[in-house]
This record gives structure tokens, C-alpha cells and sequence, in this order.
């Protein structure tokens, strides 16, 4: 069979992320399944679910990112997301008794930075505002369960979160107007 | 002593501060240079014509940018060929980018119901795309094709859109962009970036004398697809001086856009009888080993169609039924299995059992399974193949099929997205395609207004590499030439050798065109 050659030579192929992927695959998998088993052989804290979480947040922002929505704004707050839940996880497993100070003080830097990231490109991240309002209504509903938690300790990080949190949704409501509405619209449809 | 030490300041001063570098003018544009060398009643046109230009274009001002230097790209070309300046910008006019980039977006669409599975079972390298293409009898003039693209996609709205995430189910954002034309350099139906802020979910590409356009299946099926491309090389072809009459064809640029194009007609369908068609048995699949990269070669066969139906009818049946029989057969040969069955996947286009006017997905599709021991020789077979057909492509048939699709959409339209994600992942990397052993999808008989025909060879349809079967084939015909492709994911030949004598044998004569292997 004589085949006549109708497309372009392809150049030499980069590694593609998947190949990268497959290859990156058991190195990670055999860390996954040894930390926990050599955590339970050495005993002691389990420091172990913060190696796993690491390794889930490295993977999930840096070798395999999303493949539909990946924007300033959706790794930012991906970032500060994993960020908080390891913080959280320091302090409960190894370390505790500072989280319920930092993690607000974190995701209050978070909030502040996704408004910047979000009001300077205003056209176009108006479509990318569904992370944010995760964020928000995630920061808003922290600050009202930890003060009425932890309701001893000054909690004014918490409180401050949660303020900036409103402060932003406002904002957001105001610049936006109807199209912040059509914006949830869409965004929660289930046509 | 005093001017010593200024010289010795001054150099010293030099040499921590070197002196800024006069900065080179930049030579002017060629179509700056253009401008300035004509008459000042001409230039006074060309500037009224680009005032036009910036009153239909209101979109970010780089998109602007990049749509006016396809303008003067575009102008130069004219000049070039010797086209008068009156007649580029006749050709050129700006009315024809209607109000698409002069409004901001307002539209989104939810998928339709076939489409919803393809952003959730996608991979990084994997995703489901296909190709369908365009050669004419001229090479393809870039600048042109550019144009025509940018006049084209405001008739397609469902197009001009990015890929968002919603809580419950993933949709289509407008997106008002300048979408861009690019020169062929990788690997047919690669998978596109369809992440990013505005990405767009289909790409044009264009190589010697074809027209390549590479879809998303979220987007559009086979029909939608032929009907952009058309729309797209008709526009092309009125850009290059070409007499085009697409009044009324589905194509016409010129048309407004309405809701039944972008509607998920899936809902056209009766909501009664019972639902099935999914699950299957696993199929045999073809030895070969699976290649690395994906296709690993794409071959055409281009046959002259009048002589392929003449073949068909001589075994009283269809060419579905003949080319279906003889993919069982090559099939045959491309395995080693001794028992199993072979199955082949048939696309269905519901538009013939259901009139509609949609441009968004709207096939199904049929199993057509033979156990390989039966798989001996055509007669045997084809007669079952024709049967099968009939039965499974049959209204009733897809009617289930349909409504087994509806009821999954609402049993999973409240789990929210981040499961269904998940679930969808486990459950298509566990089944994939292996309850088939192939496809043939017949996109039928592309019909052209003589004026257009005339400047065009052949059309072809390639399908995207599929993840376990070993090849995936379509047919699809226009101006008599029937071109059969055959998508390879394994570098053994069997499979297209023993289809390639099994069409000679029947004494059909063709020509076989295609890619180098991609892997070597």
C-alpha cells in the first residue's frame, strides 16, 4: 500500500504532561503508601496525613492543574484553600494551638489579594468569580462558627475574615449589579 | 587640574552609567509604507473604512488590535494580487463583522445532554475532539482564511465560547475574542487548552490547500461541525473573488442565528418507553501495541464514490452495511483473539429521525457485535450486519438510548460538580471505549452550490484516537470522491492493509493519502 504523505512532519515531541504524569505516578504512590506505614511502624504523631496532604496539594496545583477553569483567580484561591486545610492540619496533628490565630490571618490575606486580583481585570474575572464566592461565603461562615466557638479567646482575626469576606461580597454586588445575578445563574444551573 | 578631574569624573561616570543607546526606529509597516504612497482621496478611504472598523469593534483593545492587523494583512494581500484598493475593502467590508464584536457577551449555554460527558471524563491529553477538513483546488491564502474566520463566527454563537465549571454541570461561556487561524504543525485532533480565561474550543488550521477545523465535542457532532467548516470555506471562498450563493443553505453567514440552532434538542425527544443501550460486553480488541502518542498515524482512502455505492449494491446493501462488513473482516485480521466478539460503534444522527435545525450534539449511536469466529467471509456476514443495523439504529432503539441519557442527566443533575467529576473518571477509565473494537461514523454525502463545488477537491472527517480500540474510521463524500479515514493508535498495519486489498479485491480503485507515523 503506497500512502502519499499529506500532512506537515511533526517537530520531536516535548514531554507532554501526561507522559510526565506517568512516569511521576509510582514515585508518588509509593511515598503515599509508605508514609503512613512507616508513621504506624515508628508510632509517634501522625505526621504522616500532613505528608499525604502535601503531596495531594503539589500534585493537585503544580503537576496535574485544571483542565477547565484555570485562572488567577481559581489557583490563587486552590492555593489558599490547601494552604488553610495544611495549616489545620499542622496544628491538629503536630503543633497545636496556633491555627485558630493564623489560618484566619491567612485566608484574610487570601481575600484581600483575590479582591486585587479580581477588581484589576474586572472584565474578564467577572467570569471567573465562582472560586471567590467559595472563598467568601467559606470565610463568612468560619468567622460566625469559630467566634461562636472559641468565644474566650479574643478571636479578632476571626472576626476580621469575616468582615473582609462581607466587605468583598459587597463590593462585588455593587460593581456587578445584574450581572452578578445572570453571573450565579449560570453558574448553579442544572439544565 | 579641574577639567582633569571633570574628564575623569565624566568617564568614570561613563562607565558605571553607560550612555542610553539611541534607540532604533523601527521600519514602517508594510502597510504603513503602503499607505503613505497613496493619493490622499485614497488614503482619506481607508481611513473612513478602519473610523467604520472602530465603531464595530468594541472588544478589549488587544483583541482589537490583533482583528485590525488581520484588516491590513488581509488589504496588503489584495495589493499583492493586484485586487484595486475599491475592491479589497468591497470584499473587506467591515458590515461584515455584523454587531458580534461590537457588544459584550450576554449568552452562555448549558450542554446539551450528549455533550455533558466530555469535559467530565477529560485527561490531560485526552479529550474528545475531531477533525473534518477541507481541500480545495488553490492553495490556502492565510490572510483570507483569517478573515473569513473572523466574518464566520458570529453566525456561530455556540462556538464563540469558553468552557466554564458551574456548581452543578460545566456550560458555555460567550467570549468575544478574536479567534485565530493557525498553520498545521502538530498532530491531528491534538487536545486544546481549553482552560485559560477565553480559551476557544475549536481551532482552525490550515496546511497546503486544506481547511482544517478541529472541535470539541462539547461544542457540535459531525453535522454542526460540516455545517461551520462549510460556512467557513464559503466565506473563504467569496474572499478570494469566488461567486458564492449560500442564501438559504445552513451555512449562510449572512443569516441571524436563532434559537433552535443552539437548542439541546435531545428534549425533542418523547419521554416514554424504556431506557437502554450503554452497557455492553467488553469487545475484542485489535493485538497491536498501543502507541504512546496519539494518533499514531492518520490514513485517508479517497475512492470514487459512484463505484463504492455501485460495489454496495451489488451486495443489496448500503455503503454503511459494505464498509461495516469490511472492518469486521479486517478487524479479523488485525487480532489474535480465537473467540470474543468484535464490535463496531455506529453514530447515529437523530436529526433524521427527529428534524431539527440544532448545531449542538445531536447523534446517538448502535453496537453492531459479531462473535469473531463467524467473521470468515463477506457474504456470511453482511446480511447480519444490515439487520443488526436496521434493528439498532432504529427509532424505537435510539429513543431508549435517548431516554437512558435523560434519566442519567437527571439522577446526577443536583450532585454537585467536584463528585461527579470523580465518579465519571473511575467509571469511563474503567469502561472507556472497551466495550468496542472500532467505529465507523458516515457523515453522508456533503452537498455544495456548483459555484463552490467547483473550487473544491474532496472533504474529509477524522476522528479523535480513540483510548483502547486500535482505530476509528469515517467516511464522508462530496463532489464523488468518498474518503474513508482510518485514525490508528498502534503502529501494526493489519487493520488499513487488509482493508485496502479487501476494497481492491472488489475492484474499487483509490488512492491512499495520510500522515507519516507519529511515533517512530
Amino acid at each position: 500500500m503506497k500512502l502519499k504523505i499529506t500532512y506537515p512532519p511533526v517537530e520531536k515531541h516535548k514531554l507532554q504532561r501526561r507522559h510526565l504524569l506517568r512516569i511521576i505516578r509510582w514515585p508518588v504512590l509509593f511515598i503515599v503508601v509508605m508514609s503512613p506505614v512507616v508513621n504506624y511502624i515508628i508510632g509517634g504523631k501522625a505526621w504522616s496525613l500532613v505528608v499525604l496532604m502535601s503531596i495531594y496539594m503539589t500534585w493537585s496545583l503544580v503537576l496535574s492543574p485544571d483542565l477547565v477553569e484555570y485562572n488567577r483567580i481559581s489557583q490563587w484561591i486552590k492555593l489558599i484553600s490547601f494552604s488553610c486545610s495544611l495549616l489545620g492540619m499542622i496544628d491538629f496533628f503536630l503543633a497545636p494551638g496556633w491555627a485558630i490565630d493564623v489560618v484566619p490571618i491567612v485566608c484574610f490575606g487570601g481575600l484581600v489579594i483575590t479582591g486585587v486580583l479580581f477588581f484589576t481585570d474586572i472584565d474578564r474575572q467577572k467570569q471567573n468569580m465562582l472560586p471567590m464566592l467559595f472563598l467568601i461565603v467559606i470565610a463568612i461562615l468560619g468567622s460566625i462558627v469559630g467566634v461562636s466557638i472559641w468565644r474566650e479567646s479574643s478571636g479578632w482575626p476571626l472576626i476580621i475574615m469575616g468582615v473582609t469576606a462581607g466587605l468583598l461580597l459587597l463590593a462585588c454586588i455593587i460593581t456587578l449589579r445584574g450581572e452578578f445575578l445572570r453571573e450565579l445563574k449560570r453558574r448553579f444551573h442544572v439544565k | 587640574m579641574d577639567y582633569a578631574l571633570d574628564s575623569k569624573l565624566a568617564r568614570f561616570v561613563r562607565r558605571i552609567k553607560p550612555a542610553k543607546k539611541k534607540k532604533k526606529l523601527a521600519p514602517p509597516s508594510p502597510f504603513k509604507q503602503y499607505v503613505e504612497s497613496l493619493s490622499d482621496e485614497k488614503a482619506e478611504q481607508l481611513r473612513e473604512f478602519f473610523a467604520d472598523f472602530g465603531a464595530h469593534c468594541l472588544i478589549a483593545k488587544k483583541e482589537t488590535k490583533k482583528l485590525r492587523a488581520d484588516f491590513e494583512r488581509a488589504i496588503l494581500h489584495y495589493i499583492n494580487v493586484g485586487v484595486s484598493l475599491d475592491e479589497a475593502l468591497d470584499l473587506l467590508a467591515v458590515k461584515n463583522l455584523g454587531s458580534f464584536y461590537a457588544r459584550p457577551p450576554v449568552l452562555w449555554f448549558p450542554l446539551d445532554d450528549a455533550a455533558k460527558i466530555y469535559p467530565l471524563s477529560m485527561e490531560h491529553g485526552i479529550m474528545s475532539i475531531f477533525r473534518l477538513s477541507v481541500y480545495l483546488k488553490q492553495q490556502v491564502v492565510p490572510e483570507l482564511l483569517q478573515m473569513a474566520l473572523n466574518f464566520t463566527i458570529r453566525r456561530f454563537p455556540s462556538f464563540a465560547t469558553t468552557l466554564k465549571k458551574g456548581f452543578f454541570w460545566h456550560y458555555l461561556d460567550t467570549t468575544k475574542r478574536r479567534f485565530t487561524v493557525e498553520k498545521e504543525k502538530g498532530v491531528p485532533c491534538e487536545s486544546l487548552k481549553v482552560a485559560l480565561s477565553g480559551s476557544q474550543s475549536f481551532r482552525v488550521i490550515y496546511y497546503d490547500n486544506r481547511i482544517s477545523v478541529e472541535l470539541f465535542h462539547v461544542l457540535t457532532d459531525g453535522v454542526g461541525g460540516m455545517t461551520f467548516l462549510m460556512a467557513l470555506v464559503s466565506e473563504y471562498l467569496r474572499l478570494t473573488g469566488v461567486k458564492t450563493e449560500s442564501d438559504g443553505m445552513p451555512w449562510d453567514v449572512n443569516a441571524i442565528p436563532i434559537a433552535e440552532e443552539v437548542e439541546n434538542a435531545f428534549a425533542k425527544v418523547p419521554r416514554s418507553g424504556s431506557a437502554s443501550g450503554f452497557m455492553d460486553k467488553l469487545a475484542v480488541q485489535m493485538n497491536g501495541k498501543l502507541s504512546e502518542n496519539k494518533p499514531s498515524r492518520v490514513i485517508h482512502f479517497k475512492m470514487n464514490a459512484s463505484e463504492l455505492k455501485a460495489v454496495a449494491e451489488k451486495h443489496n446493501t448500503t455503503i454503511t452495511v459494505y464498509l461495516l462488513t469490511l472492518m469486521f473482516l479486517a478487524g479479523r485480521a488485525a487480532t489474535d483473539e480465537l473467540h470474543g466478539e468484535a464490535s463496531i460503534q455506529v453514530p447515529v444522527n437523530m436529526r433524521k429521525l427527529y428534524p431539527s435545525k440544532t448545531l449542538r450534539n445531536f447523534s446517538m449511536y448502535c453496537g453492531i457485535r459479531l462473535p469473531i469466529e463467524e467473521t470468515t467471509d463477506l457474504q456470511s456476514i453482511i446480511v447480519k450486519i444490515h439487520e443488526q443495523l436496521q434493528k439498532k439504529a432504529s427509532k424505537e432503539s435510539m429513543d431508549a438510548m435517548v431516554m437512558a441519557t435523560v434519566r442519567l442527566v437527571k439522577i446526577l443533575k443536583y450532585i454537585p460538580l467536584i463528585l461527579k467529576q470523580r465518579v465519571a473518571k473511575v467509571v469511563y477509565g474503567f469502561l472507556g471505549d472497551k466495550i468496542f473494537s472500532n467505529t465507523l461514523s458516515n457523515l453522508g454525502v456533503i452537498e455544495m452550490p456548483q459555484a463552490m463545488a467547483e473550487h473544491i477537491e474532496s472533504v474529509d472527517a477524522v476522528l479523535g484516537p480513540p483510548i483502547t480500540n486500535r482505530a476509528a474510521c469515517s467516511i464522508v463524500t462530496m463532489n464523488d470522491i468518498a474518503t474513508f479515514t482510518i485514525t490508528k493508535t498502534t503502529l501494526d498495519p493489519t487493520f488499513e492493509e487488509a482493508m485496502h486489498d479487501l476494497l481492491l479485491a472488489d475492484n474499487i480503485s483509490m488512492t491512499v493519502e495520510g500522515s507519516d507515523f507519529y511515533e517512530a
